[in-house]
């Protein structure tokens, strides 16, 4: 089945872009069209553990971009072109779409107002409920979806990765000790890593870089 | 059959290990060239000094020296060398390794500023001003010296041909760190007096070979040194010879193509890349670390040190040899037959038992180790060499395939391995004095083979499911948070004899590069065609 994966879900989807010159440029983008404008507004997102789509739950991984026309693969291929700008939206999550939908809404409205004020129709999305059918209007069918995750919430992946690292440099700091001694370790360690907490200590959502993927 | 290789053409340096002639001692001079007219002359006037890869097959043919020439990059176009072949070459090589550092991990402790000044000679205003290298290999330190001499000589004549070159045209460079400091005019190297066949840390090296077809060097050496079949590696069924393209440019390699070179074809046909590359022994860090560690690893100290290398450091590997006991009683045995075939005391039995002892440094695999109890994963040699490791997963442990990565290719990452320490002994105890060794490694792509070796393999553990951890010996460790090494190693356990794995941990940097640099090693030919000036790539 397209779409889903286990329980994680395949979202695609082609916001089409305005075609032409907004009627008032921003500063410094004079001349530039709606598909520059979102352009540079994908550009300046911070990424990483910083980045808007971290604050958005169960996200395993997403990418936003600009895709301007179908690529011309030489002759026999017929030269084709699309009939305007895409913002394609890619994300792999865990659950249901709606469900994630309104998460998205919740963390990075903004954001995502400030993205797709510049594609055709969004200026009827009002709320979360117009915004969850604009999205599903724009879905493409996911085929060949390939999972890179395991089937859990994201919590709990980012924690078990967590525990993961710390139960290696626990083993490492740990190891020889008489049973009595090596017990009391683990019930320290386990008192501090909280295995059964998904909130903190954890891994931060987005987090590229180990030394600083840690939640205290 | 007729060899396809024409040995006489190829630079002895590719083919044979000089040490296994009896040639212990080496030296390397490094030159600069301001003028292409001097260069040529200089390159015309030694190329008949050059040795060559045609089998000395008798004993009597074994010249006192060995001597062979390579250039950089910036060597070659110092040499009049066409744009059109030059752009022929790879991106790695003509960036030359301190560019590649972040691929070969030379950051920290092993960053370019802190190599010798021979690598840094910045007031010369170049990228790389090392052009060419001079490698002599010799039994004696008099015949190295005889050979230096007429090298001087030869280039004085060069330079004096050419009066109205403004001077020097080609400069012997300097500045190779040395005993106490000092600044020396070549970069010497040499087996150790008092164990030959040892490196710094007590290790017997340069035991695994590499062995290709036509390479003119003894057939039985394809056990252990060829590409495994998957077959009984004790046998020679259990080995082929690799592709010549692997290690020798204009020739079929692994993927049944010619390896990339640059026009035209008569230039880098037979030709090489070599790496060159001093690498620092930390001797007093790694001895603490050893005894430090030691004393708490189950198996102790020198089951340790053969744990990280995967070798004993007799030389017996830990697969074939898991027990102390069994490595020192097979080395004994071997050592001991040695001895008897030198005095000339030996029977043909024991000749015959030698020969097939020997074979058991190298005929192994490790199909019978498949979760890494005896020799771990995370090994030195384990690592670098994977044998069929990363091939024929089929029996793998842990209830499934261990290693199913074809797309490591190991038969696309093996490379020539020559080279000798350099230094004191009496200093080895510490760290900053002078001892390590100069690793030499010639491979047809740099990118392919050393570089990915260096990247992967050395400085990456993924392909052997240990996340990031390094190579225990090589790896360039870093420090962590607290300000110690970050360096870790999991020694496997096994679940049969209850043997709980151990980690170390802590591990800082034992190997820094102190300098090197990528350069190719010309056919005889191509050697000719440089010192006429006459390649032409049109």
């Amino acid at each position: 089945m397209a779409n889903k994966s286990g329980n994680a879900y395949g979202l695609t989807v082609l916001f089409p872009i305005r075609s032409g010159l907004p009627k008032q440029a921003p500063d410094g983008m004079n001349d530039q069209t709606h598909a520059d404008l979102v352009r540079l507004q994908l550009q300046r997102l911070a990424v990483n553990e910083l980045s808007p789509m971290a604050r958005v739950p169960n996200t395993y991984l997403s990418r936003l971009w600009v895709l301007d026309d179908v690529p011309y693969q030489g002759r026999p291929a017929v030269l084709e072109h699309l009939k305007s700008n895409y913002l394609v939206f890619s994300s792999n999550f865990h659950g249901e779409l709606d469900d994630y939908l309104r998460g998205m809404w919740t963390a990075i409205e903004p954001e995502i107002r400030a993205i797709l004020k510049y594609c055709v129709g969004f200026d009827r999305v009002t709320d979360v409920t117009t915004f969850i059918d604009y999205v599903k209007r724009c879905q493409v069918e996911t085929t060949f979806f390939f999972n890179g995750s395991t089937d859990e919430p994201l919590a709990v992946q980012l924690k078990s990765l967590y525990l993961k690292q710390e139960l290696a440099k626990f083993a490492a700091a740990n190891q020889g000790k008489s049973a009595a001694d090596l017990q009391a370790a683990f019930n320290e360690f386990v008192a501090r890593v909280q295995p059964a907490n998904l909130e903190r200590p954890t891994w931060k959502a987005g987090a590229y870089h180990l030394d600083r993927a840690v939640l205290e | 059959m007729i060899s396809q290789l024409d040995l006489g053409d190829i630079q002895g340096n590719i083919v044979k290990a000089y040490g296994r002639f009896g040639f212990p001692v080496a030296r390397h001079v490094f030159y600069n060239i301001s003028s292409a007219e001097v260069g040529r002359q200089f390159v015309t006037d030694i190329t008949p000094l050059v040795t060559t890869s045609y089998p000395w097959t008798d004993p009597s043919t074994i010249p006192r020296v060995a001597m062979n020439i390579a250039f950089t990059y910036e060597g070659l176009r110092h040499l009049d060398v066409p744009e059109e072949t030059l752009h022929g070459f790879s991106d790695e090589f003509s960036m030359g390794m301190k560019a590649r550092r972040d691929i070969v991990g030379d950051t920290g402790p092993n960053h370019y500023s802190r190599w010798d000044p021979i690598w840094n000679l910045e007031e010369r205003g170049e990228a790389q001003h090392v052009h060419m290298l001079v490698s002599i290999n010799a039994k004696t330190e008099d015949f190295i010296e005889e050979r230096y001499l007429q090298l001087q000589q030869i280039l004085a004549r060069a330079i004096a041909k050419f009066p109205e070159v403004p001077p020097p045209g080609v400069t012997q460079l300097t500045g190779h760190r040395g005993p106490g400091g000092a600044l020396l005019d070549y970069q010497p190297s040499a087996a150790l007096v008092d164990r030959w066949d040892k490196e710094h840390f007590g290790y017997s090296d340069g035991i695994s070979g590499t062995f290709f077809r036509d390479c003119g060097e003894d057939p039985r050496l394809v056990i252990g040194g060829g590409k495994p079949t998957g077959k009984n590696p004790q046998t020679p069924e259990g080995w082929e010879p690799l592709e010549p393209g692997e290690f020798i440019l204009g020739h079929e390699d692994e993927s049944g193509a010619y390896p990339e070179a640059p026009g035209p074809p008569l230039f880098s046909k037979n030709g090489t890349f070599l790496v060159y590359r001093k690498l620092h022994q930390n001797v007093a860090s790694f001895n603490a670390y050893l005894e430090q560690e030691g004393a708490r690893y189950p198996g102790g100290k020198e089951a340790l040190a053969a744990k990280f290398a995967g070798r004993w450091r007799n030389g017996a590997p830990l697969t074939r040899f898991p027990t102390e006991a069994e490595a020192n009683q097979f080395v004994n045995e071997v050592t001991a037959l040695q001895a008897r075939v030198r005095g000339k005391t030996a029977t043909p039995e024991e000749r015959a038992r030698l020969d097939e002892l020997k074979l058991l440094f190298v005929a192994f695999d490790y199909d019978d180790d498949l979760e890494g109890t005896r020799c771990p994963f995370g090994s030195h040699t384990r690592r670098t060499n994977p044998r069929s490791g990363l091939m024929f997963a089929a029996k793998g442990g842990f209830g499934q395939p261990a290693f199913d990565t074809p797309a490591a290719l190991s038969n696309r990452r093996r490379i020539l391995r020559r080279g000798l320490p350099y230094g004191q002994v009496e200093d080895r105890p510490t760290d900053d004095g002078d001892h390590g060794v100069i690793m030499i490694i010639l491979n047809a792509d740099l990118s392919r083979q050393f570089e990915f070796v260096q990247q992967q393999w050395v400085n990456f553990g993924n392909d052997f499911r240990l996340a990031n951890d390094k190579d225990p010996l090589l790896g360039n460790h870093g420090i962590n948070v607290e300000g110690r090494g970050a360096g870790r190693m999991v020694i496997e356990g096994n679940a049969r004899t209850n043997t709980p794995p151990y980690f170390c941990s802590n591990m800082p940097t034992f190997v820094e590069t102190r300098g090197g640099d990528y350069f190719f090693v010309p056919s005889m030919t191509c050697l000719r065609m440089i010192g006429l000036g006459i390649v032409d790539p049109t």
